[in-house]
């Protein structure tokens, strides 16, 4: 009996030395490896792409130019950023003195500040009877 | 209209500009641009500044320019129809933590600090927190009204963003709520706007958001992440965030961040909750989202002097009438004493202490957004009183922000 107890005490001993020297072993190859290899290798993980999705894009041609502004009719249409009006003035003056076959129509969005507050009549009026428009002011 | 069109826009939008009307479906869009800004200007200066001036882009003079963009005969580019898809890159990312890290950062999905990097095991964790699908498509969001088309994000999407931000699993309901709504954490806007939220309910104590001494500012986990994971979505969700195409803030806020999420202090507060007073029961679960300018504390106005007597329901009134509510209004965000001086005051309701602070009958809307860009002045505006914080002293803060939609929270669980 205290012989079987001896065995199982020198056999646990062992167990619990060759842990510990296992653990010291990895821990100092470890430490091996990051001095002469250089840093410890990271290990490559995989993440999701965080981004949301975007509308399908669908390309809209440009409406076809003037030949020439003489005898035609060109919109202002101020979409209600403070300052426009005061831009716009100066400009149709320029467009005035340079351009005298051209008529000069102004329009000034009351409702708010931004081309979508401009109202669908207006563009009907310049669709109906205008020949170009200027849109302004993107600030 | 199908007639040429030539948009004014000033030269520091030119990339935004161009973004949105690729995105639009106009990549080449013909557009002609000033040196700005334009605002404050007399007629003369416009005219020497821009009129008589050249394109900063082209160096051109940007008159006889102009003309040229209504009579020069289009391109073929200009021309194209059909489709066009963009690419956002693979659906997963491999490397090591570190070069992650880097990449993200490139990319800017990131606010520019460090994320916690979304595995498919740590976003699936998320995800039991809700008994919606993953792929469920949760909301559409764009920078802001004009700043291009909105895009979408799945209620996986979201559950990338809260990872990415550090929230606990138990937050996502609340997080899904705020991206339900589309509205932008970081707006687009030049003026720099912010965004925040009020949490009511007893979700409140359950995800361990903090009510009490530092309530509006990054003191605990629930209310930094939550705000952090909004703007990550709109970010990345909504595209949002990117200077010089997304966002345009000419100073910035800092407040982007992480937004500001406050839980009202029910328990401390002599008033109504704000979600019971905007129509929900008491105890439900909701959050209201806010959008403004952002808060400071209450000392910043001439009106709050530090003495021996302290009238405060004058000190707000006072601040209120400082303020121009156009846009966004006045809001009080009030701490228990502040909001107990205010009862004992008189006003034992929010809405008494608000019809006496605007002059305004119950019901009667202030005068606000329409006077935009008129020059007029439009004191206080929209009043609300939001209640939360600690009592260790006598502080409070006020600042420009409104509510928009109030949503249930557990609709999301």
């Amino acid at each position: 009996m205290r012989l079987r107890n001896a065995v199982i005490v020198v056999l646990c001993i062992g167990l619990v030395c060759s842990v510990s020297m296992r653990s010291d072993q990895t821990y100092a190859q470890g430490k091996r490896a990051a001095s002469s290899n250089g840093p410890v290798v990271m290990p490559k993980i995989t993440v999701l792409n965080p981004m949301g999705t975007p509308p399908p894009i669908t390309l809209i041609p440009q409406a076809p130019r003037l030949n020439t502004l003489d005898g035609k009719t060109i919109y202002f249409i101020n979409t209600g950023y403070i300052g426009t009006d005061r831009l716009m003035a100066v400009m149709m003056d320029w467009f005035k003195a340079n351009y005298s076959k051209t008529n000069f129509v102004y329009k000034d969005n009351k409702s708010g500040a931004g081309l979508a507050q401009v109202s669908k009549d207006l563009w009907t009026e310049i669709s109906e009877k205008g020949d170009a428009a200027i849109v302004g002011l993107g600030h | 209209m199908k007639k040429p069109a030539v948009p004014l826009i000033l030269n520091d939008f030119e990339k935004q500009e161009k973004e949105v009307a690729s995105n639009l479906g106009m990549p080449g869009l013909r557009i002609q641009y000033f040196r700005g800004p334009v605002w404050g200007k007399t007629n003369e200066q416009l005219k020497k500044q821009i009129v008589e001036g050249n394109n900063p882009i082209t160096g051109k003079p940007a008159m006889p320019e102009l003309v040229e963009l209504l009579t020069k005969p289009l391109t073929a580019e200009e021309q194209k129809t059909g489709e066009v898809k963009q690419d956002l890159g693979p659906k997963t990312y491999t490397g090591t933590p570190d070069e992650l890290q880097k990449l993200f950062l490139k990319k800017r999905y990131t606010d520019f600090l460090p994320v916690v990097l979304p595995t498919e095991d740590k976003v699936a964790e998320m995800l039991k927190f809700t008994s919606h699908q993953p792929t469920e498509i949760l909301g559409k969001m764009n920078p802001g009204s004009e700043a291009g088309e909105a895009w979408s994000y799945t209620v996986k999407d979201a559950a990338v963003s809260a990872v990415m931000a550090g929230a606990q699993p138990e937050y996502f309901p609340v997080i899904l709520a705020l991206g339900s709504t589309g509205m932008t954490a970081v707006n687009v806007s030049d003026n720099g706007f912010m965004a925040g939220a009020v949490i009511n309910g007893k979700i409140r104590d359950e995800i361990g958001l903090n009510y009490e001494e530092g309530a509006v500012g990054p003191y605990a986990q629930a209310n930094t992440t939550i705000g952090r994971a909004w703007s990550l979505l709109s970010i990345n969700g909504g595209n949002c965030g990117k200077v010089g195409t997304t966002y345009m803030g000419t100073i910035g806020n800092p407040m982007n961040l992480i937004g500001i999420i406050i839980a009202e202090n029910e328990e401390k507060s002599p008033f109504k909750p704000l979600a019971v007073r905007r129509g929900f029961k008491d105890g439900e679960n909701v959050i209201t989202l806010f959008m403004g300018w952002g808060i400071l504390s209450a000392k910043n106005w001439a009106a709050d002097v530090w003495g021996p007597n302290m009238n405060y329901p004058e000190i707000i009134k006072e601040i209120y009438h400082a303020q121009d509510g156009t846009l966004f209004g006045t809001c009080a965000v009030l701490s228990p004493p502040i909001a107990n001086y205010v009862k004992d005051g008189g006003y034992d309701t929010v809405e008494k202490f608000t019809e006496w602070v605007t002059g305004l009958k119950p019901g009667v809307k202030p005068a606000g957004a329409e006077g935009i860009n008129s020059g007029i002045r439009n004191a206080g505006g929209v009043f609300t009183v939001i209640v939360t914080g600690g009592s260790n002293n006598n502080y409070f803060s006020m600042g420009g922000m409104v509510p928009s939609r109030s949503v249930q929270i557990d609709k999301w669980r």
